[in-house]
């Protein structure tokens, strides 16, 4: 049975432009560590993140939410969601980051955007072999 | 704190709706005019695997060359000028240029030249071109276009000579290339080979992945509802939950979890199964229209999803996103298009770009 408020009639030609309307930001990052062994978990991570940005803006600056969206613990590598008024403090942490348990470690933001789907589509990434 | 530290460059996101059998419906432009397409991906909810005849269509995707150390005079010999760049459906993109740092070089079907270089070069090579749009305070990079079917550039013509002379004297500008090729006519693939022999070279085809999400949270759309009020979810949520799908990043969280809080924009279902194909490399207009006829015809049999997606990433590092319409990089260079296609040929199209663009067309 069809309902009622659904029409199959075709669609009437409709354009809208947002233009800084997305809400969020979004970064791949990677984190370098000087001993190649050692492992950490996505909570782990996280919290080295919110430690950095309490260090770096302090307790009341560092207040604001951000998502891990995704980690590879093999990798280091990961997604991060963060809302635009974050963006700069976040990314700042991130680059300021020097130290995991007393290890030396940096984290390396490889793309950023205010699109989560231009994550999964980096030309840059493109390898092509000559041989 | 400083309010400066909440601004983030702007970002741009142009959605239509419409249906595929208008007359003016424009959805055949946009493919065509988004010349250097790097990555094609494709999400059908309630599919476990591509058809035969998606399949097909996708194997077709024409090859492409990748040519090391390839002088820019050589798009310029008069064999190749009358058999390859005259004829159109050529694309030439350098490779590994960063356009916020290198020289880029782009050849466009519609014969147009363009080269987007530093300013040093541009003093050096001598041939007329404008700033770049997306300079700071000082110019640093200029964009010079060169219009190959123009009379001037006539391979007799005084212009011709001091483009060829500038390009092969004053700055011998090389890169390493990848050229695509659609019309394969008997005269342009010798032209083209003739070039091809002359460097280092390797043919590429484009590598298909695909692979089948099981029970996977699908947000429900309404072809009438584009803006996402009642019966779909806005264009921002459902393009975040395709990145999501395509990234594998989970939506099972709560609120209140640690890590993430991202979930699947209401209104949802749940589907068994959904496919995600992606198709990579130089990636031709061309080949991307027959995949998109070939997934309108996807809805002539009877299916359980009302709707599936085709997303179209550009290359980040094109000097052109859509048409000529100069492209650049500054946090990321995105530039990408995505169909949303409905079972009664309604469609919705959503264009993103990031702040070194111009709006999309």
């Amino acid at each position: 049975m069809r309902r009622a408020d659904i029409k199959d009639e075709p669609a009437t030609y409709e354009r809208l432009v947002y233009k800084n309307t997305s809400v969020y930001h979004y970064m791949r990052i990677s984190l370098v560590l000087e001993n190649e062994n050692t492992r950490l978990s996505a909570a782990q991570l996280k919290q080295l993140i919110v430690s950095g940005l309490r260090d770096l803006y302090g307790e009341v600056g560092s207040a604001f939410p951000f998502d891990l969206l995704k980690f590879d613990a093999r990798a280091l590598t990961g997604v991060l969601r963060v809302y635009n008024s974050g963006l700069v403090k976040l990314w700042s942490a991130l680059t300021l980051l020097g130290s995991y348990q007393n290890e030396r470690c940096s984290f390396r933001v490889t793309q950023v955007s205010p699109f989560l789907l231009t994550l999964s589509g980096n030309s840059r990434e493109l390898e092509l072999e000559l041989d | 704190m400083y309010p400066e530290l909440a601004k983030c460059p702007r970002s741009l996101l142009v959605c239509e709706k419409s249906n595929f059998e208008h007359e003016k419906s424009r959805h055949d432009t946009h493919v065509s005019k988004h010349y250097f397409n790097h990555k094609v991906s494709v999400v059908i909810p309630e599919c476990g695997a591509l058809s035969s005849r998606l399949a097909t269509v996708i194997n077709n995707f024409s090859k492409y060359f990748l040519v090391k150390n390839l002088p820019v005079y050589e798009f310029l010999d008069k064999d190749f000028l009358k058999n390859v760049v005259w004829n159109g459906a050529l694309y030439a993109l350098s490779y590994k240029t960063s356009i916020d740092q290198d020289n880029t070089i782009a050849l466009l079907p519609s014969s147009q030249l363009i080269l987007s270089v530093d300013k040093d070069t541009y003093e050096q090579l001598g041939l007329e071109g404008k700033p770049s749009q997306y300079n700071h305070r000082q110019p640093m990079r200029y964009v010079v276009t060169i219009d190959l079917t123009d009379k001037s550039m006539d391979p007799e013509g005084k212009r011709y000579q001091r483009v060829l002379s500038c390009l092969k004297e004053r700055v011998p500008l090389k890169s390493d290339f990848l050229l695509g090729r659609h019309n394969s006519g008997a005269n342009g693939d010798r032209a083209l080979q003739s070039l091809l022999s002359r460097y280092q070279w390797k043919e590429h085809r484009p590598v298909v992945s695909s692979h089948t999400l099981k029970d996977l949270p699908c947000p429900s759309l309404h072809a009438l509802d584009l803006r996402g009020d009642q019966r779909s979810c806005d264009p921002h949520s459902f393009l975040e939950w395709l990145g999501a799908v395509s990234a594998g990043v989970s939506c099972d969280n709560t609120a209140a979890s640690f890590l993430s809080t991202y979930i699947c924009p209401e209104p949802q279902t749940l589907v068994s199964q959904a496919l995600h194909c992606t198709v990579s490399g130089l990636l031709l207009p061309e080949d991307i229209y027959s995949l998109l006829q070939e997934l309108r015809r996807y809805f002539d049999e009877p299916k359980f999803t009302s709707w599936l997606s085709l997303t179209v990433h550009g290359f980040m590092d094109s000097p052109v996103s859509w048409g000529d319409a100069e492209h650049g990089f500054h946090k990321g260079g995105e530039n990408f298009y995505n169909l949303v296609l409905f079972k009664n040929q309604d469609y919705w199209l959503h264009m993103g770009t990031g702040s070194h663009d111009r709006c999309p067309p």
